[in-house]
């Protein structure tokens, strides 16, 4: 679940800044493929430092969203119509779970296609900045989100650059985002 | 002709009477409540289980079965599917009509995370679990791999807790994967083909008594469909209370075209053969027939079913026939006097009744609670009509009666065609004839019984429930394996040896699913073996330390997994996370030793699963509607022993006033007419039923009464034949009527009934030989 709000927000943020109707479609009508690299860090009360890998992403409104973790191991991930599959000698596998993930995946690409509404049903939304820099927290509505996650906060100008998380439990997790359209 | 003016003792009319009432004030207590009619299909099936545990066992199964509701709601907007379940939610919940509706849920994370935290050895899915003894490395692996994943999900314990993600892996990994997920609003949904369902589940409150209910629930989500319908939206719904309700309505529809079209159809009759209202005193026995019918099964049983109820409207033909017998009389005893016509039919009248008490009571024999029912409902209906043709019907046709000539002038031709005709062939060769054709027609029968016979078709409601099985991934069965053993080790033991099979089944499409309280936690023993096993992960903890955990705090969580107490099966259902499993348990016994339910789910191929039983000691199929279907088919032997009995008993009635010779012949001729009956259903390409079987058993009862009509004669041959084409038309009515029912069973006991009559009638003129004089 966690994951996929992150692409999610990753997807809409564009969106989320538009206030009218006409201006979200401009910004819809605008949506490119966007590739860019990550950099994740879990920080996890646990351990001395956190866990950090890097990799690359590629988004394209046809195909999803590919995660393609390079380092510290590599592996690839993909976010479509159908759930989380992971590429395995065998070709992509999707992950179980896959019904829930299925839905949350949807839920993502309804985002894509600029469904506001859906995203403020389940978040209070406060949105900060203007559009050269900008700042969107998310505070889970729902008790049952609130058990896991206690708000979201993204930044960035034109793209997405950082979404942080942070877990009722205290570990939290950071993305920092270099993109470009493609 | 004689002429007496004979007087109906007062006393007889005055008690009887004094019955009605009491008939009357007892029908109106056991209605006090609304109607006592019950559509439970169970409790006409024969047979409880003698075994306690089966028995329990076969409750806790069929309870869900018979008082859940499940249902299904979409919009094509969320926040609308959302906003109409929680109408209907709560329009449920205000009706009073349930004790539990539930659309959301709020799980409690605190006791989900606390029974993954004691049970990471007794919960851990069969693969990780073989995974880490087999291959500690590449378990350790996989668990550092997964820090790293993104896409791993939020774990409920926390890292420090559970360094080797034991937890996480029963989280991630649950035993059963559900389609159903809970949303972001607690709300429980389905995605399916686009669409996102929420489900809401509801429990009828248990109010055995209550009849009204499944009548009330019905109503209640008919009302929410068209609500929801309105609104844009599309709800699907199932459970046994919209059966038992479609069959309340239907019975009730049925029963009452069936009695109304034959009451108005004889009536109607009645008033067109003797032209005066007066002799629609004729239709009273009807009515204390079907009251005392009615009464005395609510004495009995507590409640009429309905298909009682359908099959019982079909009384009103026969009851009609006990006036028929002294009214048609009226065309060759004139000056016609209802008692001294009483007089004169009393003995055939009598006899009539005992042979119709006789085929209806040999009903009540059978191992069928539902033909018990229908035969005392017979049994006491005809006993009250017979009364009050005897003491109060006389006494209201107390004028004399002009029927319609011309009817007379029909049955004198029909006799005098009939005589020309035996003229040209003789008898015997058109009993060859007959003979031939039952051959010819019972070679083709096939014989066929299945449960679904018995439940009124609802094509619709079928619809729904496979749409909901298909969408939720789930139907819920009444089949179900019943494993016993001597403690948990073994039962559990036993529970995976089975599951194997189960799992084949499973692949090859024969069995939709199954759910085991082995899929949900592991045995003492292969806890304690996983317990012993983590003591070589200690030496495969590199991947880990990279992260920079300590050693200390990974030997300290192997220590504290192996310090886990052994979780048994109680402790296993107690926590949330056992919830789902919970009925499949059933216990703990001094002496039985412990016992499990594991519930199948879907198709079933009940043949391969009885193999699988007869493999396994201990493991048994409990397989009710198989069962049921074979105990079908074993009484058809028993059927045909209480025919014979029937027979004789009808015999040794008839042989008093006919002479040995005059009793068999009359009745050869019912027997023939069953024999050419099921060689009609033959011809006609219709399977044999049990139903259409006891059917045939009534045949032999009630065309027996043609034959005696025409074996006395009384006011001539063509008088006699009149009267018996009255009976006959009268019971026809109401026969021929049951052969449109929509549930199988009883459609099938109409035509074989019918068909018997009809064939009683065309015979019946037999059963007075032309040697012997008419006893005018």
């Amino acid at each position: 679940m966690r994951a996929l709000l992150l692409a999610a927000l990753l997807l809409c943020t564009g969106v989320l800044q538009a206030e009218t109707v006409d201006e979200l479609e401009a910004r819809l009508g605008a949506l490119r493929p966007v590739n860019g690299s990550f950099i994740q860090e879990k920080h996890l009360r646990a351990l001395p430092q956190p866990l950090t890998s890097t990799g690359l992403f590629e988004l394209t409104p046809e195909h999803g969203l590919l995660w393609q973790v390079r380092s510290p191991l590599q592996q690839d991930y993909r976010i479509d119509d159908s759930g989380i599959s992971r590429l395995t000698p065998q070709g992509w596998q999707e992950q179980p779970g896959r019904d829930a993930a299925a839905h949350q995946s949807r839920l993502f690409l309804s985002l894509l296609r600029g469904d506001r509404k859906r995203l403020e049903e389940n978040f209070e939304v406060l949105y900060k900045g203007d559009d050269n820099a900008w700042q969107v927290e998310l505070l889970p509505r729902s008790s049952l989100m609130r058990q896991v996650f206690t708000r979201i906060s993204v930044e960035g100008s034109e793209h997405v650059e950082r979404i942080e998380l942070f877990e009722t439990q205290g570990d939290r997790t950071l993305l920092r985002l270099t993109s470009q359209y493609r | 002709m004689s002429s007496r003016t004979e007087h109906l003792p007062t006393w007889w009319t005055a008690s009887f009477l004094a019955a009605l009432l009491g008939l009357l004030l007892l029908t109106a207590w056991q209605w006090r409540d609304g109607a006592p009619i019950s559509a439970n299909l169970l409790e006409l099936l024969p047979g409880h289980s003698s075994d306690a545990l089966q028995e329990q066992a076969e409750q806790r199964m069929q309870e869900p079965l018979n008082r859940d509701l499940a249902l299904l709601v979409w919009h094509p907007q969320n926040q609308q599917t959302l906003a109409l379940t929680a109408a209907l939610a709560a329009e449920l919940e205000g009706s009073g009509l349930y004790e539990r509706v539930q659309w959301q849920l709020q799980p409690d994370l605190a006791a989900v995370r606390e029974q993954l935290l004691a049970g990471r050895l007794a919960l851990l899915g069969d693969a990780e679990r073989e995974q880490l003894l087999a291959q500690p490395q590449v378990f350790v692996e996989a668990r550092v791999q997964a820090l790293f994943d993104p896409f791993s999900g939020s774990p409920l314990v926390p890292l420090a807790q559970d360094w080797f993600g034991l937890a996480q892996a029963i989280q991630n990994h649950p035993p059963q994967r559900a389609r159903i997920r809970i949303d972001d609003s607690g709300a429980l949904r389905i995605e399916h083909q686009g669409r996102d369902w929420t489900l809401l589940r509801a429990r009828s409150s248990a109010s055995a008594f209550d009849q009204q209910q499944p009548l009330l629930v019905a109503a209640q989500i008919a009302a929410a469909r068209s609500r929801i319908e309105a609104a844009g939206g599309e709800l699907l719904a199932t459970g046994g209370l919209l059966y038992a309700a479609h069959g309340q309505q239907q019975a009730r529809q049925e029963s009452s075209l069936i009695g109304g079209i034959s009451l108005l159809a004889g009536i109607a009759l009645l008033l067109a053969l003797f032209r005066s209202l007066r002799v629609l005193a004729a239709v009273l026995p009807v009515l204390v027939g079907v009251l005392s019918g009615a009464a005395a099964c609510v004495v009995l049983f507590g409640q009429i079913h309905v298909l009682t109820l359908v099959l019982g409207a079909s009384l009103i033909g026969v009851t009609l026939d006990f006036p028929l017998h002294y009214l048609s009389k009226s065309w060759g005893l004139q000056p016609w006097r209802a008692t001294g016509a009483l007089r004169r039919v009393l003995p055939g009248l009598s006899l009539a009744l005992a042979t119709n008490l006789i085929g209806y009571l040999a009903l009540a024999f059978t191992p069928f609670p539902a033909l018990t029912q229908v035969a005392i409902f017979s049994a006491a209906g005809l006993l009250g009509a017979f009364f009050c043709t005897l003491c109060l019907v006389p006494r209201l046709l107390n004028a004399p009666l002009r029927p319609w000539p011309a009817a007379v002038g029909f049955a004198e031709r029909w006799l005098a065609g009939r005589e020309r005709l035996l003229g040209r062939i003789g008898t015997p060769w058109l009993l060859g004839a007959l003979l031939l054709f039952c051959t010819g027609g019972v070679l083709q029968l096939n014989f066929k019984d299945d449960l679904r016979q018995w439940i009124a078709a609802a094509p619709d409601l079928q619809h729904q429930a496979e749409q909901i099985g298909e969408i939720v991934g789930y139907q819920p069965t009444s089949q179900f394996l019943l494993v016993r053993a001597a403690d948990e080790e073994a039962l559990l033991g036993l529970e995976r040896q089975v599951r194997d099979t189960l799992d084949q089944l499973v692949a090859e499409q024969r069995l939709g699913g199954y759910q085991a309280l082995s899929q949900l936690l592991a045995s003492p023993e292969r806890q304690k073996e996983l317990a012993a096993g983590l003591s070589r992960l200690a030496q495969h903890t590199d991947a880990l330390l990279a992260l920079g955990v300590e050693q200390h705090a990974l030997e300290a969580e192997i220590a504290q997994l192996q310090a886990l107490p052994v979780v048994d099966i109680e402790q296993a259902l107690a926590g949330p996370l056992g919830e789902a499993w919970r009925p499949l348990w059933l216990g703990s016994d001094a002496q039985r030793g412990v016992a499990s339910i594991v519930s199948l789910q879907g198709r079933i191929d009940s043949p391969a699963l009885e193999q699988l039983a007869a493999g396994h000691e201990g493991v048994q199929l409990v397989d009710r509607p198989a069962q049921l279907n074979r105990l079908f088919a074993q009484t058809q032997i028993e059927a045909a022993e209480l025919k014979l009995i029937a027979c004789v008993l009808i015999l040794a009635l008839l042989w008093l006033p006919f002479g040995l010779r005059g009793a068999l012949r009359c009745l050869s001729i019912p027997l023939l007419a069953a024999l050419a009956a099921l060689a009609s259903l033959g011809w006609l390409g219709q399977p044999l039923t049990l139903f259409a079987l006891f059917g045939l058993l009534l045949v032999t009862a009630i065309g027996v009464d043609y034959a005696i009509l025409m074996r006395e004669s009384i006011a001539g041959r063509a008088v006699s034949l009149l009267g018996t084409l009255l009976a006959a038309i009268t019971t026809w009515l109401s026969f021929g009527l049951l052969a449109l029912s929509q549930t199988p069973a009883v459609s099938s006991f109409g035509l074989a009934v019918s068909l018997g009559l009809l064939f009683s009638f065309l015979l019946a003129p037999w059963a007075a030989s032309r040697q012997e004089a008419p006893s005018c």
